[in-house]
């Protein structure tokens, strides 16, 4: 490196830099700041120390609250990105129209999640949604889809199926960069069908997979407007995201809010780290 | 090692730029703030020839699905077509959100008010008025007599914060109470819930019918807390809260609830609507009865509007309550930011409009328009359905008008008691467990 390129890599440096520390390092060391105080609004806190960490550690709605996003998070993975991946698998084996399904399988990640949390309203609504109403024509009992047994699973449909176009569409381009030699030779070999897939392509995009389950994992930390518009948390589906939102701006306690804030930062940071640990395997390059 | 060394002071360097950038904007509000009053020397009311262009920000919940929108933008056309030099801009948020009040907050402590804020009164205004970013108004309504004494003095008597002073001029009032569809009574040959025999015959009848009895919400439980709590507790144990000691009444009225719930009494799926659906599925007559407010009955369908009645929640045996105690009052009013106020240019425009906006004319506009009780004196709102005259008539009769539950803990205990709903209608707690637990987090808050 020369003596002078220094000045430009700050130079390039400072707008990402600038922009991380309003919007992400300023907000977290504040939180981390109001963690240590009981907040009563904005106007007025006092210092209680590790009160709130005191407090947090026997909420167990905070506890509830973990086991559900843990769950919804366990959907997430197995589901989105299974389908995504088996979608992806799919579309990469067709010759033509694959920009169609692309463009079809990717639409719903344009539409906002709380249109389709309102859309999902009116297809779980026990009076006059679509399912009863379908189950009635053919003479069956009306069902409380989002009862205690089922609203998680329920509410874990639109949340799976949003965002499978995403990774859908990760898997599809990371397959059409496999080299076609790879496959020409595993021809020879006398490799084909679902045997080609297992032990050529899924192999091939570990990496990419890898990056997939993190994004699906900090992805469920954030879930918070299908549980917020289905259910509002009710009936076992509360999520860190919506418990934050009660916490910290329906109580107006701040400081309560900011310590949970930390600790969704601490639980999400540890579960990409055990997943990156768990799915270690030598990067594979072409 | 050395130029990662330097990366990372330079990294840090920025990252304290722009601390002390985002710090150093108080400091600049203040300024302004300070600045103003240098530059009125002296408060003229007369006019100047040629009037500075005015921008005026008005914060209401006037907006989204609101009854009375158009009655309100037309008061602000109104307005500016005869002050042509002032434009205001309507800044609107439903105040069935609960970010409202956060938007509310925010905006007031970050140097973002509003010139004319319409706003909660009660616990929920006294942060912004102990942080004195709204100003107390007697001296205003003092200096115009007229203005003064067109309001209905129960309506200003309402509106005084707890230190005695004046800070939002009321516009409307508002009632809550049992909305109940006559036919859907009558058709099934089940007695109206005048008591509470009566009560539990309703909802056994209609339940038996395959007709929702009582729809609400379980999370969004305001409504039914208010009304349980306060025909349970009665009116002075309910004003005082749960700062002092815990009134058994009130787990009374949880457990009341309760002996609904076990009767059939609300939707199958009330845990997870919201309160629009709860007043959807009456609105459609699918439920005969909804505890709502005022506001709800401009919204109900024109069949169950005509065949609605509205009757006070009927008292929870064994308790305190009278039968007669009903939740409403002004629980509303335009409060004016300091920072307007100290403004000369702003000053006198915002008052104007602060005036324009409560005249007789345009509160009986609004109170036609959503159904609310005017706050002016000897004002009727033109064609009133029988349901709002029927509420009218029930609050005339009460025994006592309460400010709902909400407004006399904190948000945090209310949370708590609303998040304790479900748990106690299913048998998961008991009455006195959610109480215990809310007077818990009461206390912490103090």
């Amino acid at each position: 490196m020369m003596k002078g390129d220094r000045k430009y890599i700050v130079m390039f440096l400072l707008p990402a830099a600038a922009f991380m520390s309003v919007f992400l390092y300023y907000p977290f060391f504040k939180s981390l700041f109001l963690s240590f105080f009981r907040t009563q609004g904005f106007s007025t806190k006092t210092y209680v120390g590790l009160d709130n960490y005191v407090r947090m550690f026997s909420d167990n709605l905070l506890g509830a609250a973990t086991l559900h996003t843990l769950e919804l998070m366990f959907y997430v993975i197995v589901f989105q990105v299974g389908i995504a991946l088996f979608l992806a698998v799919l579309v990469d084996n067709i010759t033509w129209g694959k920009g169609f399904f692309r463009t079809v399988f990717f639409f719903p990640v344009v539409i906002s999640g709380t249109a389709i949390a309102l859309l999902f309203v009116l297809f779980y609504n026990f009076q006059f949604g679509l399912l009863n109403t379908i189950l009635q024509n053919f003479g069956f009992s009306k069902v409380n889809w989002l009862s205690e047994s089922m609203a998680l699973k329920a509410v874990a449909i639109p949340t799976v199926w949003h965002y499978v176009g995403f990774y859908f569409v990760l898997f599809l381009t990371a397959m059409s960069k496999i080299p076609s030699d790879f496959y020409e030779a595993a021809k020879l070999e006398g490799i084909t069908g679902v045997k080609k897939t297992f032990l050529l392509t899924i192999p091939l995009i570990m990496s990419d997979i890898k990056v997939v389950i993190t994004l699906a994992i900090t992805g469920t930390m954030k879930v918070f407007e299908f549980i917020y518009i289905l259910t509002r948390g009710a009936n076992g589906t509360e999520v860190l995201g919506t418990y934050i939102f009660k916490k910290a701006i329906v109580d107006r306690n701040f400081g309560y809010g900011s310590t949970i804030a930390i600790y969704i930062v601490v639980f999400g940071v540890l579960l990409s780290l055990l997943a990156n640990r768990l799915l270690k395997r030598d990067e594979i390059t072409y | 090692m050395k130029k990662s060394a330097l990366t990372i002071v330079s990294l840090l360097l920025v990252m304290t730029m722009f601390l002390a950038a985002c710090g150093g904007n108080k400091p600049t509000d203040g300024g302004k703030a300070s600045n103003t009053p240098s530059s009125t020397p002296t408060e003229t009311q007369e006019p100047s020839k040629e009037p500075d262009p005015v921008n005026l920000r008005v914060f209401s919940t006037f907006g989204g699905t609101d009854a009375a929108r158009e009655a309100f933008q037309k008061a602000l056309d109104e307005f500016t077509s005869a002050n042509p030099h002032v434009k205001i801009e309507n800044d609107t948020m439903s105040a069935n959100d609960d970010g409202f009040r956060t938007k509310v907050n925010t905006d007031m402590t970050n140097g973002n008010e509003p010139d004319l804020l319409f706003y909660f009164i009660g616990t929920d205004a006294s942060e912004i008025i102990k942080s004195e970013k709204v100003v107390p108004l007697d001296e205003v309504l003092d200096a115009d007599p007229e203005w003064k004494n067109g309001f209905a003095p129960a309506a200003l008597e309402f509106a005084k914060h707890e230190d005695g002073k004046t800070y939002a001029i009321p516009l409307t009032g508002f009632f809550e109470g049992l909305l109940v569809n006559k036919k859907i009574f009558a058709d099934n040959g089940v007695e109206l819930p005048t008591d509470w025999e009566k009560m539990k015959a309703a909802v056994s009848g209609l339940k038996a019918k395959g007709i929702i009895p009582l729809s609400g919400p379980f999370d969004q439980s305001h409504y039914l807390l208010e009304h349980f709590i306060l025909a349970a507790a009665g009116s002075e144990s309910q004003n005082k809260g749960l700062k002092d000691a815990v009134d058994p009444n009130w787990a009374k009225g949880l457990d009341a609830m309760k002996e609904l719930y076990d009767l059939g009494a609300f939707p199958e799926d009330a845990a997870t609507i919201d309160l629009g659906m709860a007043a959807n599925y009456y609105s459609e007559g699918l439920a005969a009865m909804v505890l709502e407010g005022s506001w709800a009955i401009g919204g109900l369908s024109d069949e169950t509007k005509a065949n609605t009645t509205v009757l006070p929640f009927p008292a929870v045996p064994g308790g305190a309550g009278t039968g007669k105690d009903v939740v409403g009052g002004f629980g509303t009013g335009f409060y004016v930011s300091k920072a307007t106020y100290d403004n000369a240019a702003k000053k006198d425009a915002t008052i104007a409009l602060l005036k324009h906006l409560t005249s007789p004319a345009t509160i009986k506009n609004i109170a036609t328009a959503n159904g609310g009780t005017p706050a002016a004196a000897g004002v009727e709102p033109e064609g009133v359905t029988q349901a709002v005259l029927d509420g009218f008539k029930m609050v005339s009769e009460a025994t006592s008008v309460n400010s709902p539950i909400d407004s006399k803990v904190t948000p945090e205990t209310f949370s708590e008691l609303r998040a304790n709903v479900q748990p106690v209608v299913t048998g998961k707690k008991t009455g006195t467990e959610a109480i215990d637990a809310a007077k818990k987090v009461e206390d912490s808050a103090k």
